[in-house]
């Protein structure tokens, strides 16, 4: 509790439901079943979606085809995070990167299980690394290693 | 049940701590609450009173400061009430807020807004528009009710409560 | 003065329910906006700008533009604004599409709106849209206030008369609903001892005399004179808007009679020339969050004298056949997404003057008349016709 009288010191507490829908459950299932990264192509324009949507915002066209796309990648950016607060998921340092799986058009960003800055390079080579016991979460796919 | 495909879910609970600034009438209002006082803004133009206090007549769009508060009574008229009594979760804790709970909305003495407020009663029967009510202080309360403090605090809690007044009170 | 004359020429909605664990966010606001693309017979790169609105804290994301308006939309660098005024949300996002054409800024628009609300609750976001200090301890969400009003509107103009005839504006609406394929609430044999004998839930509201909450999207397209004739030959037109707000603080008026909407009324009714919105209206689609309210706002909106709602049911003015039906979609208390309600109301209007409602068309409807209302006891009006001029 604050001592300032002028600050009225609150929270706002909501549990909540969001509809992961369709196309989040088949992408998260075939990781935890699979290990395998599944992503949308787009009817017209070819594009490969990861993570997979229903709706190429481009061509405003639903997408039905699946396509399996690799478990390595390409980093194409990275943030090393030195900076604790309470909402990490990972003791910093630690990296976030912008990954390009391999089949994929779209860009996925994630955890890099490396954190000194010196190892890491734009264009290096990542692989997946799955979580031992799948709970359909994003973490499911738990960190990306440099090869 | 079987669960459809597709109908997956994420459950989560947003826990976000705040500090909202109250405002130099705010301040004042629960400064002297702490001295059992009821304060209201009264606007410079056109006198009307408020309570709560605040810092512009939205009437006149003019400013209203502490120098401009007013003491006004503990007693009022009920205008009108209703019993709360359904489930919902209280963003202020997370948890199912208790009902049913009496709700009115009352004038009190010398103000020309309203207030809306918890009140201890939970038979909609009882209640009768145009009747007499009073701002109840957590430290006049019996011991063992659970809004009982012993001494005002200057917070939003020293008024637990309206009570509707008994005819022979009035 | 506005540059140019505004239409209504595409309509989609979903079919409104408690729940569409089918579907995510975007997936669902998807639907409606193909559904509108689709009834204009138009492609997304057709479309200037989109104007997209919700209540975000109800479903517990913040910034719902950023993907709603691409995943859902297709607006993909193109311009975006999201608008969020609690009940009213729909018709802000209704007038607001109206201001864009009207003054040139863009020849046709797509406006949206969305709520999913059983993925979090109306009653807790509700809550945290008010003062923190003063009113967030006691308020209950929307049905306590309401309550309150109901109860001083009963306490002036007697109780037992305004229970039945708010039990007599349940069973219309929601027998109307049964002609909506899109309505939530499917009741169709519903009577009104079912309605006064349902649990009593904030005295003197039962729970047949409140709203649902209801998941979908209503989604609605735009255009100025010249676009417009290339899209469609029956277009609706808008002949006017008005907006009324009034409020500082939840207490600050008793509000049981809702003050905005004689405001606003008397505002569009002034400019679109009218003067007995009973004669010159031939229906109106009006946001009764409870059945109380109905009986409230269409005294506000002067359709009777105060105290007199229940003479509009008694004659049969306000139902299905009578000389201005409030209503046939079903209204609020049959369906409310609360982001898309009010819209909801403005195409509800459109689809009367199109002539498109079929079961719940009202015959030869040539003046429509939309509502929003909303958190912060707020009106926002359009009176929409066969023709943008005023009636008289
Ligand atoms: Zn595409
Ligand atoms: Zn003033």
């Amino acid at each position: 509790m604050s001592d300032d009288k002028r600050v009225f010191e609150g929270r706002i507490k909501v549990p909540y439901k969001h509809t992961a829908g369709a196309y989040v459950e088949k992408f998260l299932t075939e990781i935890g079943q699979n290990r395998k990264i599944m992503g949308v192509k787009c009817p017209k324009c070819k594009k490969v979606f990861v993570p997979p949507k229903m709706v190429c915002f481009e061509c405003f066209e639903k997408m039905e085809e699946w396509v399996e796309v690799g478990n390595q990648g390409t980093l194409k950016g990275f943030t090393v995070v030195t900076h604790k607060t309470d909402v990490m998921p990972l003791k910093p340092p630690f990296a976030y990167g912008i990954i390009r799986l391999d089949g994929a058009d779209t860009d996925i960003v994630h955890l890099i299980k490396e954190s000194d800055p010196n190892k890491l390079k734009a264009g290096m080579r990542v692989e997946a690394s799955f979580y031992a016991k799948p709970r359909k979460r994003i973490l499911d796919i738990e960190y990306f290693k440099p090869i | 049940m079987v669960r459809q495909k597709g109908e997956f879910q994420i459950r989560w609970k947003t826990d976000l701590p705040y500090r909202w600034a109250i405002g130099k009438l705010a301040v004042k209002y629960f400064e002297e609450l702490k001295k059992r006082k009821i304060m209201g803004s009264k606007c410079p133009k056109c006198g009307k009173m408020y309570m709560p206090p605040r810092g512009v007549c939205a009437d006149c769009f003019v400013e209203m400061t502490v120098d401009d508060m007013v003491e006004l009574s503990r007693k009022g008229t009920l205008m009108g009430f209703t019993v709360v009594n359904y489930p919902f979760v209280d963003p202020n804790t997370g948890a199912m807020r208790p009902f049913p709970y009496g709700y009115v909305i009352c004038q009190l003495d010398g103000a020309d807004t309203y207030l809306m407020h918890f009140c201890d009663e939970i038979d909609h029967t009882k209640f009768k528009i145009g009747q007499r009510v009073e701002a109840v202080f957590c430290d006049e309360l019996p011991k063992d009710h659970e809004s009982y403090r012993p001494e005002l605090k200057g917070d939003i809690y020293d008024i637990p409560f309206i009570r509707l007044l008994k005819d022979e009170e009035v | 003065m506005p540059k140019h004359d505004v239409a209504i020429v595409g309509i989609g909605q979903t079919k409104f329910r408690s729940k569409r664990r089918d579907v995510n966010i975007p997936e669902m606001i998807y639907e409606a906006v193909k559904a509108a693309l689709d009834d204009a017979n138009l492609e997304i790169k057709d479309i200037d700008a989109l104007l997209i609105g919700n209540m975000d804290h109800f479903e517990g994301i913040n910034f719902s533009e950023l993907w709603t308006g691409i995943d859902a939309c297709g607006f993909y660098l193109k311009p975006v604004v999201k608008i969020a005024t609690g009940g009213t949300t729909g018709s802000s996002l209704g007038i607001s599409g109206y201001y864009n054409i009207a003054s040139g800024i863009y020849d046709k628009v797509l406006v949206v709106g969305w709520e999913k609300l059983n993925e979090g609750g109306a009653t807790t976001g509700i809550i945290t849209a008010f003062d923190p200090v003063w009113e967030r301890p006691s308020l209950a969400g929307a049905l306590g206030p309401l309550a309150l009003m109901a109860n001083i509107y009963a306490s002036k103009y007697g109780i037992e008369r305004s229970m039945e005839a708010s039990a007599d504006v349940v069973v219309k609406n929601r027998s109307n609903a049964a002609n909506n394929e899109f309505a939530h609430l499917q009741m169709p044999n519903i009577t009104t001892d079912f309605v006064m004998s349902s649990q009593m839930i904030s005295y003197p509201l039962r729970l047949h005399d409140c709203c649902p909450q209801s998941e979908g999207a209503c989604a609605v397209i735009y255009a100025n004179e010249n676009e417009a004739k290339k899209i469609t030959d029956n277009p609706a037109w808008f002949k006017g808007v008005s907006t009324a707000h009034y409020y500082t603080f939840g207490c600050d008026d008793i509000m049981y009679n809702l003050p905005t909407a004689t405001i606003a009324s008397k505002k569009i009714y002034k400019k679109v020339g009218i003067k007995d919105p009973i004669k010159d209206l031939d229906v109106a689609e009006i946001y009764e969050p409870t059945s109380w309210a109905e009986l409230a706002w269409t005294e506000a909106l002067g359709f009777c004298d105060f105290g007199k709602g229940h003479t509009l049911l008694d004659e049969g003015i306000s139902k299905m056949g009578g000389e201005m039906p409030v209503n046939p979609s079903g209204g609020v208390l049959s369906t409310n997404p609360i982001g898309a309600t009010a819209l909801v109301r403005f195409a509800e209007a459109a689809i009367q003057i199109m002539g498109r409602g079929g079961k719940r068309q009202v015959p030869d409807a040539e003046v429509a008349m939309g509502m929003g209302f909303g958190g912060s006891l707020w009106t926002e009006l359009c009176i929409l016709g066969k023709d943008p001029k005023p009636v008289r």
